[in-house]
């Protein structure tokens, strides 16, 4: 295999692909290049909005492009989270669990629980489609983990030969510690 | 012009390993290439010769370790993945590994240079077939002491081409603790048998004393002499291989041909990590307990519980290759959780080696690839000499995976899928010391939980059980019957997977395993501790991927003064996992002096009967549980992966099994349940926005239990991350943690 195609690359992303596909990919030489493309197309047929995907940060977020000016983060049911260069999970929901019995819920058996005392479970949803979208399991008073900031305009023009038209070294500025200032 | 010697030495100067080193380093600063190799001269010459030499230097190594491993004694050299073969350059930069623990390649240069910088060429001298080892993470780039190091430089004519290399992870290491991985340590001065790099013999032979101080200085001589000897066995056979070699092509093709060799893979391995990474900013933590408090009555210093702090950020250089930066990691301390720089680029490596190094000539290419950034004053480089290092892995495991799992993230975010998985796997290593009837002392490790464990869910599939182990290829965890020969009061009374045991998700991380030992014969003494990763207080990382749950850390039982004796008499069941142990236990069919470990217990002095029982090697989640397919949880409760009262807690499946093990959906219930499990997700969560005041709030009036508050105190000593705190929770300068 020297190229993953649109209907396989389908598969693969909603988890029906065969292993033995997922095996020729592993074997492959070297990857190929143009899968983000594929891959990005695949993930345009499923949602329902037409802002351009910019790259997929999680199973529901994708940094998109909102009109001539904006990058933000979208979730797959419509929902956005403004700049990307804020940590998402500052405009999500959060649920902590911090107690025994809570935590028992998600981990077993029980004494492979985290300790309550010592840690809490947080779990981010959207609020619009109440989906899952990240878990830290950290000690109280420990800040948000921001997972993952991809530098999009050195990604896109030296590794993918495909410049964006909005290139800007503001792009690349973390911006969570601003978004905070105003809370 | 007339040749300059080295006074001493009898040899050109620019034959001396001194400035071999200095001159590659020199070169590789001022050209950006290795030894400033701009073309593969010899490669595009004659490409089948060059490939044809690699392929002899190649082929060495897997000889020596196929061959050699059987000298050993010990399970974990022997049979299992715990030791790697290689050859490296005279400046000790590898060439070629054999399987096994490949990412050991990042500790061979700093014995070398260790040696160089102490003017080993003079004083004692660095000959063709001399044997030196060292196992000292200050010095030498060992991880910890249970890691030993053998090297023995390959010399024609008086001028070092190469070393062959070894190191395996031996059976005891001669601390306090007894085991290869002491948790109750103070300084170096309790991590056992700690020597820096030295000659240890001539000619291929080892010398007399030698042998003696592993009899003397460990409690598992025979073992360790015999790793000794396989170390050494293979590392004969890799220089009498590279003399041969060196002869037929010549010495000088040898040379310059090694220089292309690392060139040319370190040129492939970068386009490797362009090919499948993503610039920008990856961060992750995790957790690790030192719980101390009440044990280091004599130490007072260390008598303290310190909550270990793993930081990372994972980033991109100029060039593609990865920078990994540990600043907010805590600061040293005085327990076994600390390493050097060289022990802690051989945890980072065990990722990044087999992740990237794949398509080439896997070499020392990789490591000049990444920069990894070790505050001066961290657990990864005290800012003394004298730090314990008897156990890195406690933490470090975790370290490397959560740049692994920037890794995989990036896989994801690229559409690689198919390479993308949660990176999780918590180990363990059962060890002790005892004293059996006739007298005769003997120390041990119990590799098992450390030879394999589960692979992490996958975006579009579960992981496996008892599938992966982050250092080495070979996964295997052993035979029960090798460690229950070798460590002679330990029975295997259940050696399974342990259900429900994993981070859970759309798609589950693969279920850990657990053993339950039972005692017998213990004789005059047993004592037993665990040296592993992270404890069941934490999770293994503190990240899930994309709303899955990261892997639970490991889970140890004890069950003392218990009534096996009785239930053996009456024909009863017996436990087979650590989770039944406690189930037996809350049954009140297992009764006595039973303890669940969320930490490592201090040594346990057991009898026969008594039990430990430990559960690890379980990975992490992908996605939301909630997504989860019912069939597949239906599946998973009908293969006996997860009890079905749990099913409903975690996956909102409402199912029962009856006693033929046929699985009932109550499909009318699982939707409600599910229903229900979506609607307490709104009812009890909020906008982040306000839980940040309320936070704050809490971070500010230090209502945070102290020994946390003690470790933000540690990890914001570093300017950057302490920048990186107050940022987040808006803290102004003055404010104090």
């Amino acid at each position: 295999m020297e190229q993953v195609d649109k209907g396989l690359m389908k598969q693969l992303v909603e988890g029906h692909i065969a292993d033995d596909d997922v095996n020729e990919m592993r074997r492959m030489a070297k990857k190929d290049a143009a899968r983000f493309w594929t891959y990005l197309e695949v993930l345009q047929d499923k949602v329902s909005w037409n802002n351009p995907i910019l790259m997929r940060v999680n199973d529901h977020l994708y940094i998109v492009r909102k009109g001539e000016n904006e990058r933000v983060v979208k979730c797959d049911c419509g929902h956005e989270y403004g700049d990307y260069r804020v940590n998402w999970k500052l405009k999500a929901d959060i649920r902590v669990r911090d107690n025994q019995e809570k935590m028992e819920q998600v981990y077993y058996p029980a004494a492979a629980a985290p300790d309550p005392e010592w840690m809490e479970i947080r779990e981010f949803y959207c609020p619009n489609c109440v989906a899952q979208l990240a878990v830290e399991v950290v000690p109280p008073g420990y800040p948000l983990t921001f997972e993952a900031f991809p530098d999009l305009d050195r990604f896109y023009r030296e590794y993918m030969n495909r410049p964006l038209s909005d290139e800007s070294p503001e792009w690349f500025q973390d911006k969570t510690a601003d978004y905070i200032a105003t809370l | 012009m007339a040749t300059v010697m080295k006074e001493g030495l009898g040899l050109p100067v620019e034959k001396t390993l001194a400035y071999k080193l200095q001159q590659k380093d020199e070169l590789y600063k001022s050209s950006g290439h290795y030894w400033g190799v701009k073309e593969l001269t010899l490669k595009n010459q004659d490409p089948i010769k060059f490939e044809q030499f690699y392929s002899r230097l190649q082929s060495a190594v897997f000889a020596a370790r196929e061959k050699a491993r059987y000298v050993a004694a010990s399970p974990g050299g022997r049979e299992m993945g715990e030791s790697v073969w290689a050859l490296t350059t005279a400046e000790g930069d590898t060439l070629a590994m054999s399987l096994g623990f490949i990412s050991h390649c990042a500790a061979f240069p700093v014995s070398v240079k260790h040696m160089i910088d102490n003017d080993f060429e003079e004083n004692p001298g660095i000959n063709d077939g001399d044997v030196f080892g060292t196992d000292d993470p200050l010095t030498s780039g060992a991880p910890h002491p249970g890691d030993t190091y053998t090297l023995v430089p390959i010399a024609v004519e008086g001028e070092v081409i190469g070393w062959g290399c070894a190191v395996n992870h031996i059976m005891e290491a001669g601390a306090p603790q007894a085991g290869s991985w002491p948790v109750f340590t103070v300084d170096t001065f309790m991590d056992g048998f700690v020597f820096p790099p030295m000659k240890t013999g001539e000619n291929l032979r080892q010398a007399k004393w030698w042998d003696n101080l592993w009899m003397r200085r460990t409690r598992a001589g025979v073992m360790n002499v015999l790793d000794d000897k396989m170390r050494l066995a293979g590392c004969s056979m890799i220089h009498r291989s590279i003399h041969e070699i060196a002869t037929e092509y010549g010495v000088e093709y040898y040379k310059q041909a090694c220089k292309e060799i690392i060139e040319e893979s370190r040129l492939m391995i970068l386009d490797n990590m362009r090919s499948m990474l993503i610039p920008g900013r990856y961060e992750g933590s995790s957790f690790r307990i030192s719980m101390l408090k009440g044990q280091q009555q004599i130490w007072k210093h260390a008598d303290k519980n310190e909550m270990v702090h793993v930081h990372g950020v994972f980033s991109i250089d100029e060039k593609g290759g990865i920078v990994w930066d540990t600043e907010g990691s805590s600061r040293w301390g005085y327990h076994g959780f600390n390493g050097y720089p060289g022990g802690s680029d051989v945890g980072l490596f065990l990722g990044i080696t087999t992740t990237f190094a794949h398509s080439c000539k896997a070499s020392a290419g990789v490591n000049m690839n990444v920069t990894s950034i070790y505050h001066k004053g961290s657990i990864y480089n005290p800012d003394t000499e004298f730090a314990s290092c008897a156990n890195i892995w406690a933490q470090s495991m975790q370290m490397q995976c959560i740049s692994s799992s920037a890794i995989h993230r990036n896989f994801f975010m690229r559409g690689y899928l198919e390479e993308a998985f949660a990176p999780e796997d918590s180990w363990d290593g059962v060890q002790g010391s005892g004293v059996l009837e006739d007298g005769t002392p003997y120390g041990f490790t119990n590799f098992e939980w450390v030879g394999g464990g589960a692979m992490g869910a996958y975006p579009f599939k579960d992981g496996t059980p008892c599938t992966w182990a982050q250092h080495t290829q070979l996964c295997n965890v052993g035979n029960s019957e090798e460690f229950e020969y070798l460590i002679p009061p330990f029975h295997h009374l259940g050696r399974k997977l342990e259900p429900g045991y994993c981070g859970h998700g759309k798609y589950r991380g693969g279920v850990g395993q657990s053993s339950v030992h039972w005692m017998q014969e213990t004789g005059q003494r047993l004592g037993v501790t665990r040296g592993g990763s992270a404890t069941s207080m934490t999770t293994f990382l503190s990240s899930g991927m994309n709303g899955g749950y990261p892997a639970p850390g490991v889970v140890t039982v004890t069950a003392l003064d218990n009534n096996l004796a009785e239930i053996f008499a009456n024909g009863g069941d017996t436990p087979t996992t650590a989770g039944e142990v406690l189930e037996y236990a809350k049954e009140g069919k297992l009764t006595g002096n039973i303890t669940s470990w969320n930490y490592d217990p201090p040594e346990q002095s057991m009898g026969d009967n008594d039990i430990w029982a430990n559960a690890a090697g379980a990975s992490g989640g992908w996605g939301d549980p909630l997504e989860r397919e019912i069939s597949s949880v239906v599946e998973d409760i009908r293969i006996g992966q997860l009890p079905a009262d749990f099913a409903k807690t975690m996956y909102g499946v409402v199912a029962s099994m009856n006693e033929l093990g046929q699985v009932f959906l109550d499909e009318a219930a699982t939707k409600a349940e599910r229903e229900t499990m979506f609607t307490s997700r709104k009812t009890e969560s909020k906008p982040t926005s306000e839980w940040w005041k309320e936070q704050k709030a809490k971070v500010e009036s230090h209502t945070i239990r102290e020994e946390l508050l003690e470790m933000y105190r540690s990890s914001t000593s570093f300017e950057g991350y302490n920048k990186h705190y107050r940022a987040f929770w808006n803290l102004d300068d003055t404010f104090e943690i």
